[in-house]
Parts: structure tokens; C-alpha cells; sequence
């Protein structure tokens, strides 16, 4: 078992390195940092000024390499970090450290973790109505299978997987939240309670795709699961319908714990669309922002997050399969 | 599945069982059938009932004020911007969201009336040139006071070494201004810049009160730097007590405090209750940030947001057609310029025939048509409300389509230009709208483009670069409201530079250098503006652009918000307002009569305009 997370942890530092690896190639590629960050009207000087305080003026291995905390890096005159002895002029993501954003001025790790909360609400709650929705429907969908009820969650459930969030976002905006005020009017508000409120919205919005994947899966896995011999078994013993509804509930959740692991990706990347519809300010709005000022050390930090969210999400679903159901055995 | 199969082969052994199958069968398929149609019917059933339910958009505001015109403090104001604001630091900021908080709480030495002119704040006076205008001495006003803020002494009161204080604090390499080139004319700015002096030698505090500049050569545009954002007193004590993190504390002395910022959510600010001069306002003030316009035009008609300056295309249209609205709205152009830029040391456009024909084929009133009169056609290189436009300016350009054939012609090209030109403009649905009124308009007299949009980075680093791209669509909004603030940067010689130069259309001559090197020193208000004017003819007569459009602005705000009037320098300057409360709700604001938008085809977030 250890030694299947170690193997799993090091396939998951190789996919991190060679992710930011490529976005570093790419971030090189979309444009000159200096003249997004500082427009059109930066002189020789303030863009000379600007590559030296970032350390543009090295050579791209070099940069990498500082960026990695391989090699010292170059902060000759950030009023952000006066100079710690402790890092020893090392200051990469090996002393994890993830530079300095570009376009707010201020670490990345400040920036991304101030957003961290908002997309983690966010994520949790459309995660929350992700598996209630799904796995309710699936459920009920399986047990009245072929008759309508079913033919119509299922149906549903397709139209759910095909319409965008560019579509039922401003639907959702428009008539819930402005003409039958009935949520805020997107944003984000200030007090807990508000914040819950304004994440109800968005939250929905982005769950409608995983509760249609969640409930078409629950449903198949549970058909199957009520067709096998131990639930005839159950029956047979003449065991309560919900003790047996409950023996195939819980091998059929298996492949849902599977994507519910990949979900968490949800939880930290946020989702830019729905984030931009409802001016939500989470990691999949700091995304796009930083993209478009060419802001690499954050959409670098953004990756890296989102990158380590996924792999270790689809460890601990691994693990927690492994934990539900006694036949799977994790190989070394 | 096996289990089907061997139930079928039994089934088909016994009599009268293929049609109790098929009966099966067709009944499975109705039931299908009724699956299908049940969500179908539902969802139409529910969105016919949503829309029946549903009442009309508002076309008119939901709360009025109370009718009571003395003005008097109370209240919270709530504005926005899509954006986020970067820094609350006078000395770093330099974009328009930041200079929104920024003028809350810090004051200049000079600042701009409506009609934008100088006028003093915390200086006594506008000063007069001295010995032939280099020499400049600002009166500070007596008793002006910091913000009692963590770190700032209650009660500390403004003097001249804080205006030296703030003005060593911009120079210096490590505060990382942009905004220090723009004072590059004070004597010995440079030297302390570079480390070279331990002051700046052309800045002098006279007494407790009085501060004077030098600079190294007359220059007549120097109060208008002065009066920008970059040169507004701090506080210095909040740089040692808060260190690093002073930019998130800002200290100043303007009309309102600094309360809190949660980034990228909301800023908030208190009244001050100490104001130098007399002044009334709301509470408190609430800066919005990231909300974008089309969640702001539905808030604003809700009546939780209580101005909006940026509409989606839908929006502009409701506001700007509704009646009830129009008391308190105003279209107007904002300060910038936009045109057709024709690299000059590219061919074919170093010929002025053959920019001139660029210049006559593009159809502006057509351009204003289809972007549904949100720009202003132009056809000169400063905007109006700025010294040397001129209405009637002889050589301004405009559409002729006959006359541009004739240019081309001229040119020796009379058939056409025969090589396909690459146009660059910058990324989104609106620039490739212009991109293809400019290929229809330019396709009239034989030169075909080839349009090639690219992300703003790629488009500022390439199109900075001699050489390198020979046509594209630019533009250039104001740094202070002096001719000298557009015509040096787009068309100056200094500004054609290896990288990163602001003039983008690679424009040189030596006429024009001396013309505005002049203009610049000339201490003399009505000689200057002649020259500038003279600039503008030169530039136009010579198309150093094809001059295209000014963008029209429209800014809505609630009928309780009092004494708001849009800034022509200072964009949503919300400094001054006052709020008429209590405000009242409008009663059937929501079924307002002759709206005809069926609720149904309200603007589905116009993704497009939320840029």
C-alpha cells in the first residue's frame, strides 16, 4: 500500500514538472510581460527597470531554473521581499515559493490563496449538489427503470450534459437573480451568510453537468448492481427491500467515488465560465485575468494548484476505493 | 443479454407469442415515447409559466430620492468596476480603476475644475511660471490633515516635506513607478534616479508651507504632471509602519477615509469628518471590484449599485432610449484618440498619396453607423475639450471616395495596390469589427488587407518594434489634458524607439520635432495653443494617421445621487456627490408601461460586451 502511494506520488511530481514546464514554454510564447503589465505606455527604462526587478533579463533556462529554486534568483529591488537571509537568495518553488505576481504586485501564493477560500465554497457546494441531485435521480431512475419516470430523469439528464454554462448561467441570472430576485445579482457579498448566498446561483449552474453524468452512472451501476446474484441472494433470504437497496447502493458507488475524485478538480480550478458569468472572484477568474496580462508566475501558481488538486484527487479516490471495496488491492 | 435471448427462444416456442412480443414491444416504445415527451412538456409548461410570471424589465429607475435639494451628509454609495484595482499607492497606480479609490482619499496640488481647467487643492494657487518658466513655487494650504490612521500621528499636518517626500519617493528605482518618466524635467531628477545624488537638486522647501521646483528647461505642461495621481502627498509614516504592505494602508488627506480592501471584492471607505475644506457626501463609499458590466446594468436597474459608466450593447441601448432615465444619463466622448496607423517606414505608405487615399477611403459616418453611434467620427489628432482642436480645422480628414481614387493614382497605383497589406489589430469581436469596416472601405480603392488579430501583449510588443508592422488600428487616451499629453507620445521622434515605442506609426519629421519642442516651453497661453493647432494641421495634412473615431461613454446614475457630474479628466470621480435620501420606491417600477421586450429575450449575458 505505501509503496503504491509512493509510486503514485512520484508519477504525480513528474506529470507536476512537466505541466509547468510546458506552461512556462507557453507563457514565453503569448507575449512581452512588460509591455501587458505596463501598457502602452511604458519608455525603454520603466520596461528595463520591470525585466530586471522580475528577472526577465536572463535567459529563459535561467529564469526557469531560479523559478524552479535551483539557482538563486534575481530580486534586486522588490519592496515585497526584503531579501531573507534564511533562503539564501534561493526563492523557487523547491523553497516554495511561487514568485511574484506581476499584475497584483504581491506574491502569488498571497494571491492564489486569497482566492482559495472563494473557489473552494464554490466548489464544495456545486459538489454538494453534484451528488445529491445525481445520485437521488440515479437512484430512483434505476429503480423505476423503463417506465417514465425514468425515460424522463434520463432524458433530462442528457439535455443537463449538453447545455453549457454560457447558457444556463445568464438564464439562471436573469430570472432568478434579477426579474424574481430571488439571489443576488451575482458578486460575492461580505458576510459568510452572504457569500453562501451568492454561491447558491453559480454553484447550480455548475452542477448541472456533473449531476447528469452522476445520475445517468449511479443509475447503470445500480441497474447492474440489482441484477447481480447477491442482491437475488438478499431477496431470496427475504431481506427488507431497503437492506438489499442498500447492499447494491453501496457497490454501486464505487465508480461514482472514482469521479467524484476527478471533481475536486472542480473544487480548486474553479470554473471559468460560470466564474465570469456571475463575477464570482475565484481561481478560474484569476486564471483568465492572469492569461491575458501575460502574468506567468500566476498562471503558473494557478497550474501548479490545479495540476497537485488533480493528482491528488485521483489518489485519494483510489484509496478510498480501495477502502469501500475489499476485492480491490492497490499493487505495489 | 444472454438471459433476453433464451427468454425470446421460449417465448417464440409457444403459441400466440411473436404478438405477445410485439405487443411488448410496443408498449415499451409508447412508454419511450411518454419519457421523452414528459420533460419536453414539462420544461415548456415551466418556462411559459416562468415568463408568464416573470415581470417586465424595469425601463425606468426603481428608487427616487427625496426631493429635498440641500445637501447634506448620510448614506453609503456603492459604485463598481469590472476589473480588479491594483494598488492603492498614488505613487505606483496608473490605471483608471486604481485612480477611482486613489482620489477618495488623496488630494493633489492642483487639480481639475469640469471644464478642465487648474485649479488649486491642497497648493493656495495655480503658480505662475517664474524666470521664463522653469521655476515653479507652490503655496500649500495651512492645516490640512493627514487621516489618523495606524502609524500616522493624529492630527499630523501637511507640510512641504511631505511634497519632497512624495516626490523623492517617486523618483526612486525601488518604488517602481511609471509614472517617474513624467518628471524626468526636474532638475537633478535624473541623477537621484540613478543613485547619482542623494536629493533632487531642482526641488527646494522654502519654508514649512512652501515648496519650489526648477526644472532643466521651461516646460510649460509641468502643473499638468503635477496635478496627476503620481505626484499626490502621502503620508510617510504609514511606509515605516506598514513597510511592504503600505500600498494596502493608504494615508492621505482627501474627502474620504480608507476603511478596509478585501482584493478583487470590495474596498471601503468612511467619511472624513475632517475634511480641510467644506464638504458633504454619503457615509460611507463602496467600491465594487470584478463586477462586470452586464451584472452591473442589471444590478444598477435593481437599485444596488448607483452608477454604471460601461454598458453591454443591450443595456446602452435600454438606458439611452428610456425616457426615464434621461435626467440623469450623458453620452460624451472621452479624451483619446483612435486611427489607422500606416508604418512610414514601410511601403507603400512612406508616399503621402498613398496614405492620404487610406485616409479619404474610410467611410467614419459608416464606421459610427455600424457600431450603432457608440463612437464619434474625427478626422484630426486631438480630441475636443483639448487646446488646438479645431472643428473647422482646414486639412481635417474625412470620407471622399472619388478624391481617394485620385491619391491612389497619384501614388501609381491606379489600378490597385498589388500586394495584400497585413493589419494588425489586438484580440476581441470589436476590433474585428473595425478590422472588416476598414477591409470593405480599403477594398473600394484596390488595397485588399489581410487581418491578423493578436492577443494586446503580443500586439503592444510587436507594433513598438521598427519595422515590423506595416498597418494596424491604434489608440491613445489621455495622461492630462495638454496637446503635448497626445501629440508627443503618438508622433515625436523621441518616442520612435528601438522597442516599445509609443509612436506605433514610426512617424518622423523634423519640422514637427521643432513645432512641438517649442510649444512645449512657450510660457505665453495663446501663442502655445496656436502652435498646437498648427501641430494638428501639419498632422492631419499629412496623414501621420488616418484619424478615424473618439468613443462616446454613457454614464447612468440613480436619480438620488446628487451633484454627479462626469469628470472630463477624471473618469467616475465620484468625490463630490451627495445622496437625497431617504429614497423612495418607484411604485410599478417593475411593470413600467410600454416596455415591449418580452421578458424571454432579455440580454442573455451578452458575453461579447462584458469585456
Amino acid at each position: 500500500m505505501s509503496a503504491y502511494i509512493a509510486r503514485r506520488l512520484m508519477s504525480a511530481f513528474l506529470v507536476l514538472m512537466a505541466v509547468i514546464t510546458l506552461v512556462f514554454i507557453l507563457m514565453t510564447q503569448i507575449g512581452d510581460p512588460a509591455a501587458a503589465t505596463l501598457g502602452n505606455r511604458a519608455n525603454e527604462d520603466t520596461v528595463r527597470e520591470f525585466n530586471a526587478r522580475y528577472g526577465l533579463d536572463r535567459p529563459l533556462g535561467a529564469q526557469f531554473l531560479g523559478y524552479l529554486g535551483v539557482i538563486a534568483c534575481q530580486r534586486p529591488s522588490s519592496p515585497v521581499y526584503d531579501d531573507d537571509p534564511a533562503t539564501n537568495g534561493y526563492c523557487g518553488l523547491l523553497q516554495g515559493d511561487f514568485g511574484e505576481s506581476f499584475l497584483h504586485n504581491a506574491p502569488v501564493a498571497d494571491v492564489i490563496l486569497r482566492r482559495l477560500p472563494r473557489t473552494l465554497l464554490l466548489g464544495a457546494l456545486a459538489l454538494l449538489f453534484e451528488l445529491a441531485i445525481g445520485l437521488g435521480f440515479g437512484v430512483f431512475a434505476a429503480l423505476r427503470r423503463n417506465r417514465w419516470q425514468d425515460t424522463s430523469i434520463m432524458s433530462t439528464a442528457y439535455l443537463g450534459q449538453s447545455l453549457p454554462s454560457y447558457v444556463t448561467g445568464p438564464i439562471f441570472l436573469s430570472y432568478a437573480a434579477f426579474l424574481f430576485g430571488l439571489f443576488p445579482v451575482g458578486g460575492y457579498g461580505s458576510t459568510p451568510l452572504e457569500h453562501l448566498q451568492h454561491a447558491v446561483l453559480p454553484a447550480f449552474t455548475l452542477a448541472i453537468l456533473g449531476a447528469s453524468t452522476y445520475a445517468r452512472v449511479t443509475r447503470s451501476e445500480m441497474l447492474d448492481a440489482l441484477q447481480s446474484d447477491y442482491v437475488r441472494t438478499a431477496k431470496a433470504k427475504g431481506l427488507g427491500r431497503s437492506r438489499v437497496l442498500s447492499h447494491a447502493l453501496r457497490n454501486a458507488l464505487l465508480p461514482v467515488v472514482t469521479l467524484a475524485g476527478l471533481s475536486l478538480r472542480l473544487l480548486v480550478g474553479g470554473a471559468i465560465i460560470t466564474e465570469q458569468i456571475y463575477g464570482w472572484p475565484g481561481m478560474g477568474k484569476l486564471a483568465v485575468e492572469s492569461i491575458v496580462n501575460v502574468d506567468a508566475p500566476t498562471v503558473m501558481g494557478v497550474v501548479f494548484f490545479v495540476a497537485l488538486a488533480v493528482q491528488l484527487g485521483n489518489l485519494l479516490a483510489d484509496l478510498a476505493v480501495a477502502a469501500l471495496d475489499p476485492r480491490v488491492r492497490l499493487a505495489g | 443479454m444472454p438471459s433476453t435471448r433464451r427468454n425470446e427462444a421460449d417465448l417464440s416456442a409457444r403459441p400466440g407469442a411473436h404478438e405477445a412480443h410485439a405487443a411488448r414491444v410496443a408498449q415499451r416504445r409508447r412508454r419511450d415515447a411518454v419519457g421523452c415527451v414528459v420533460p419536453v412538456l414539462g420544461f415548456a409548461s415551466l418556462l411559459s409559466l416562468v415568463m408568464a410570471l416573470s415581470p417586465d424589465r424595469p425601463d425606468g429607475p426603481r428608487y427616487e430620492g427625496a426631493g429635498d435639494p440641500t445637501p447634506r451628509n448620510g448614506g453609503t454609495f456603492v459604485f463598481h468596476h469590472e476589473s480588479n484595482v491594483r494598488s492603492l499607492d498614488p505613487q505606483v497606480a496608473y490605471d483608471e480603476l486604481s485612480t477611482m479609490a486613489i482620489r477618495l482619499v488623496f488630494d493633489g496640488l492642483l487639480d481639475y475644475d469640469h471644464e478642465g481647467q487648474l485649479v488649486p487643492s491642497l497648493a493656495m494657487a495655480v503658480p505662475e511660471p517664474r524666470e521664463e518658466g522653469k521655476v515653479f513655487r507652490f503655496r500649500l494650504r495651512r492645516g490640512v490633515r493627514f487621516h489618523a490612521l495606524p502609524g500616522v500621528p493624529e492630527g499630523r499636518e501637511l507640510t512641504a516635506e511631505d511634497v519632497r517626500f512624495t516626490m523623492e519617493r517617486l523618483l526612486r528605482k525601488e518604488t517602481g513607478s511609471p509614472g517617474a518618466g513624467f518628471y524626468e524635467a526636474i532638475e537633478g531628477a535624473v541623477a537621484f534616479r540613478e543613485g547619482e545624488a542623494a536629493a533632487i537638486a531642482g526641488l527646494r522647501v522654502l519654508d514649512r508651507y512652501t515648496v519650489e521646483f526648477r526644472l532643466t528647461e521651461p516646460d510649460q505642461s509641468f502643473l499638468y504632471v503635477m496635478a496627476m495621481p503620481f505626484a499626490y502627498p502621502v503620508a510617510r509614516e504609514t511606509f515605516a509602519h506598514f513597510g511592504s504592505e503600505a500600498d494596502q494602508h493608504p494615508a492621505g488627506t482627501g474627502p474620504f477615509v480608507f476603511e478596509g480592501w478585501e482584493r478583487g471584492v470590495r474596498l471601503t471607505f468612511r467619511r472624513n469628518e475632517r475634511y480641510w475644506r467644506d464638504h458633504v457626501g454619503p457615509d460611507r463609499m463602496v467600491y465594487l471590484e470584478n463586477i462586470q458590466r452586464h451584472l452591473a446594468g442589471l444590478r444598477f436597474m435593481n437599485g444596488q449599485i448607483d452608477a454604471v459608466h460601461r454598458q453591454t450593447l443591450d443595456h446602452w441601448a435600454l438606458f439611452s432610449e428610456a425616457e426615464r432615465w434621461a435626467n440623469t444619463r450623458l453620452t460624451f466622448p472621452r479624451a483619446s484618440i483612435w486611427g489607422v496607423l500606416m508604418n512610414h517606414e514601410m511601403p507603400p505608405f512612406d508616399d503621402v498619396h498613398f496614405r492620404r487615399a487610406v485616409s479619404f477611403a474610410i467611410d467614419r459616418e459608416g464606421w459610427a453607423q455600424a457600431r450603432g453611434h457608440l463612437i464619434q467620427p474625427t478626422g484630426q489628432p486631438l480630441p475636443p475639450a483639448i487646446t488646438g482642436y479645431d472643428p473647422e480645422l482646414p486639412s481635417r480628414q474625412f470620407y471622399d471616395l472619388d478624391r481617394a481614387k485620385e491619391e491612389m493614382a497619384l501614388a501609381g497605383y491606379p489600378d490597385g495596390y498589388p500586394r495584400e497589406i497585413e493589419y494588425w489589430s489586438s484580440d476581441g469581436d470589436i476590433a474585428r469589427v473595425y478590422a472588416e469596416l476598414l477591409q470593405q472601405d480599403l477594398a473600394r480603392i484596390g488595397v485588399r488587407i489581410r487581418i491578423r488579430q493578436v492577443s494586446f501583449a503580443v500586439f503592444l510588443e510587436q507594433t513598438g518594434k521598427p519595422k515590423t508592422v506595416e498597418l494596424l488600428m491604434g489608440g491613445w487616451n489621455i495622461d492630462y489634458p495638454d496637446p503635448s499629453s497626445f501629440l508627443e507620445p503618438l508622433f515625436h521622434s523621441k518616442n520612435h524607439r528601438p522597442a516599445n515605442s509609443s509612436n506605433r506609426a514610426h512617424y518622423q519629421s523634423a519640422e514637427l520635432d521643432d513645432l512641438l519642442d517649442r510649444a512645449r516651453q512657450e510660457t505665453n497661453r495663446e501663442r502655445r495653443a496656436a502652435m498646437y493647432r498648427e501641430a494638428s494641421e501639419f498632422l492631419a495634412k499629412d496623414v501621420a494617421w488616418a484619424f478615424a473615431y473618439l468613443p462616446l461613454t454613457q454614464e447612468v446614475w440613480q436619480p438620488y445621487v446628487m451633484n454627479y457630474r462626469p469628470h472630463p479628466i477624471w473618469a467616475e470621480d465620484y468625490r463630490d456627490v451627495w445622496l437625497d435620501l431617504p429614497k423612495r420606491r418607484v411604485a410599478r417600477s417593475l411593470l413600467g408601461a410600454g416596455t415591449t421586450t418580452p421578458a424571454a429575450f432579455l440580454p442573455l449575458a451578452r458575453l461579447r460586451g462584458t469585456r
